[in-house]
């Protein structure tokens, strides 16, 4: 579209850009790296038969802008960009065509499809910490009363070192309510009454592309496709409206049997799925199975927030196989990976629910106050392996405030800001947001 | 970790059908329907490690006295940069026989029981000496065919879009699609790479969908619009 080294100036901004290199295209548009007053954004550029298309989109697009980015995980559009006249001439761009800049996905940030795919090595506690994520990024999104239309797994990148996502393609976000056209979404992510287009896409259809979205990142698989799929030689838009929209049949459905995976075709979900403790097998039964055909039994973002985080809090690692595991606190089970009895693991008994006392998992705000939202983002302590010495626990201070560890000796134990303190003799942990028990 | 899983995948055939009749030879049409695919096949790569779905695979017919496999055995598209060849033109345009030959590769067996829509791409410079309706009547009888994303492009002003047009299908209202029609080799290599990654990407996995109602099986892409000024002119 622009070659590189072009230069585009804009009659709505002083700023020229230089286009640096082509990103890649979509539906809608083409994506540019460019250099804009010195710093290297992204710039998307709309082709003019999608503007002609979707009329609406240069007003959502500018609403879009002065609501601003509900929080970090969106590459939100930050500028319209409408060429000059001399632009206009010298690019051959079409009367009327915009674009808009945004800043540029960091390359830690890899596409979801990557993950779905397989081609990502990703721990199980970071997948899930991805979700929690993309749950509050529709939370935040929705508080604003905003809804995102058209979510897939190609709008979605992760980190899988820190399950950080980030969400593009905000162009199609709209005022919730509104039926001013634009996209209806895309086929498997779409609510069944707005892929049979008996109602426009709003924040409710939002939350069952949510769920499809979590169970495709929680499973590798698609929800809709088990059984009914062998039936269907091509998959095509039609084939699509009957599995997604006429007869959308969750695959594991406690009502509905008729779409459970086929052992040979889909072999994925029937390995991943016993992997999630019932509170999260719960809400994709709500979503997903009820869900699908009532849309007001779909689970708010706040139930799969504190789902999600609690399945965070009952990770633990099998001591035989070493693979993660989400026993239920308090109980034993065994490994989903290798079979082996799991002992009962030792854990916190806060406000929120049990944290077990396990590598890697982590203390926040939310478990010391119950009336404090879940989040991740700032961890107060965290279950770390000793560095040298197999099978040892500690609790390291990451909050600011000096800590007190009780031990079975009935000493007391200072932990400084940044310390730590082993777990073997642990009884209780008094921190200046309250007191938690360690039970065994 | 999360478990390596083995995906559920459906694949997706690919088929090339080119003229390599004598008049591809002038003003280096050949070179350039020869260099067009090659240049787009990286980039076919990509679009199939973005629909994990799909298991893309190429085929390539090409017709002039005959209608011949080129690249007969349905390949992965990350192989097919490294077994590529070029097609050489001389002889006459059997473009029925192609229909034939591809009409027997869509009946099951040996196509799949499950797919994905085939895509099926139709390139010509010139009309067709043999029989191309009783051929495009055999393919059409196929309900893989009948389902299949056919396209097809006009390579300079002497190819028969009436023929073209009869392969992509003439029931407008359910088919608006037209011949594309290419008179350099700028927009010839535009049009290909749109074949093998936008269109092979829609047939893959469903795209974001518009306001109103599908009216056809695979929701095609819009064609990037260009901006270069075309250079040699067939």
């Amino acid at each position: 579209m622009f070659p590189e080294g072009s230069t585009l100036r804009f009659s709505s901004s002083a700023t020229p850009v230089r286009v640096i290199r082509a990103l890649g295209g979509g539906g809608q548009g083409q994506v540019f790296e460019v250099d804009f007053a010195g710093e290297a954004m992204a710039m998307k550029w709309y082709f003019p038969s999608c503007l002609q298309r979707d009329p609406q989109l240069r007003h959502r697009l500018a609403a879009c802008i002065s609501a601003t980015s509900p929080n970090a995980s969106f590459l939100w559009p930050m500028l319209v960009l409408d060429p000059d006249n001399e632009s206009q001439r010298q690019l051959n761009i079409p009367p009327g065509s915009f674009g808009y800049v945004m800043k540029l996905r960091p390359p830690q940030f890899q596409p979801a499809v990557a993950h779905t795919a397989g081609r990502l090595l990703i721990s199980l506690q970071q997948i899930l910490r991805a979700c929690f994520h993309l749950v509050e990024a529709f939370h935040a999104l929705h508080s604003k009363g905003l809804c995102y239309k058209d979510i897939s797994l190609g709008n979605l990148f992760l980190d899988p070192a820190s399950g950080a996502i980030l969400i593009c393609d905000n162009d199609n976000v709209d005022v919730n309510g509104s039926e001013l056209g634009g996209v209806r979404g895309t086929a498997g992510f779409m609510a069944p009454e707005v892929l049979l287009g008996l109602r426009c896409p709003d924040s409710n259809s939002d939350l069952f592309s949510l769920a499809v979205l979590l169970f495709r990142l929680l499973t590798r698989h698609d929800p809709f496709l088990g059984r009914l799929e062998l039936q269907i030689r091509c998959f095509d838009e039609p084939a699509r409206r009957r599995l997604y929209g006429e007869e959308a049949v969750f695959i594991f459905s406690k009502d509905d049997d008729r779409n459970r995976p086929d052992p040979t075709v889909h072999p994925a979900p029937l390995l991943t799925w016993p992997i999630y403790p019932p509170q999260i097998q719960a809400l994709f039964q709500q979503s997903l199975a009820a869900g699908a055909r009532d849309p007001s039994r779909r689970a708010y973002t706040g139930q799969w927030l504190q789902a999600l985080s609690r399945c965070l809090d009952q990770r633990a690692l099998c001591p035989h196989c070493g693979q993660e595991v989400f026993p239920m606190p308090g109980a034993g089970g065994s490994c989903w990976a290798c079979g082996g009895d799991l002992p009962v693991f030792a854990r916190f008994l806060t406000p929120a629910g049990p944290v077990l006392a396990q590598p890697g998992n982590e203390l926040h705000a939310h478990h010391f106050d119950q009336l404090a939202g879940e989040r991740l983002d700032q961890p107060l302590g965290r279950i770390e392996s000793h560095p040298h010495i197999p099978g040892v626990l500690g609790l390291m201070n990451l909050s600011t405030q000096p800590w007190q560890g009780q031990l079975s000796s009935g000493d007391r134990l200072p932990i400084a800001p940044g310390r730590s303190c082993n777990l073997a003799s642990l009884t209780r942990l008094e921190t200046d947001r309250g007191t938690l028990a360690l039970v065994r | 970790m999360f478990p390596d899983v083995q995906l559920s995948r459906r694949p997706l055939h690919f088929i090339y059908l080119c003229d390599c009749s004598g008049s591809m030879r002038a003003s280096s049409k050949m070179q350039a329907l020869n260099q067009a695919i090659r240049q787009s096949l990286p980039e076919m790569v990509q679009v199939s490690q973005q629909n994990p779905e799909a298991q893309i695979l190429v085929r390539v017919l090409s017709f002039a006295d005959q209608a011949v496999w080129h690249l007969g055995t349905p390949t992965p598209v990350d192989q097919v940069l490294q077994q590529w060849r070029d097609l050489e033109a001389g002889g006459l345009t059997a473009m029925g026989e192609a229909m034939e030959q591809l009409a027997a590769v869509l009946r099951t067996p040996p196509m799949d029981q499950r797919a994905l829509p085939p895509v099926l791409v139709l390139i010509s410079d010139g009309a067709p000496t043999d029989d191309f309706m009783g051929g495009l009547r055999t393919l059409m009888a196929e309900p893989w065919a009948a389902k299949a994303v056919r396209l097809a492009i006009a390579i300079g002003h002497d190819a028969d879009l009436d023929v073209l047009q009869q392969f992509i299908g003439t029931d407008i209202a359910r088919n608006p699609r037209r011949p594309l029609q290419a008179n350099d080799s700028n927009t010839l290599a535009r049009y290909i790479q749109w074949a093998s990654t936008a269109v092979v990407g829609a047939a893959s996995q469903p795209r974001s969908q518009p306001g109103g109602m599908p009216h056809t099986n695979v929701l095609l892409p819009d064609l990037p619009p260009t901006i270069l000024d075309p250079k040699d002119v067939w």
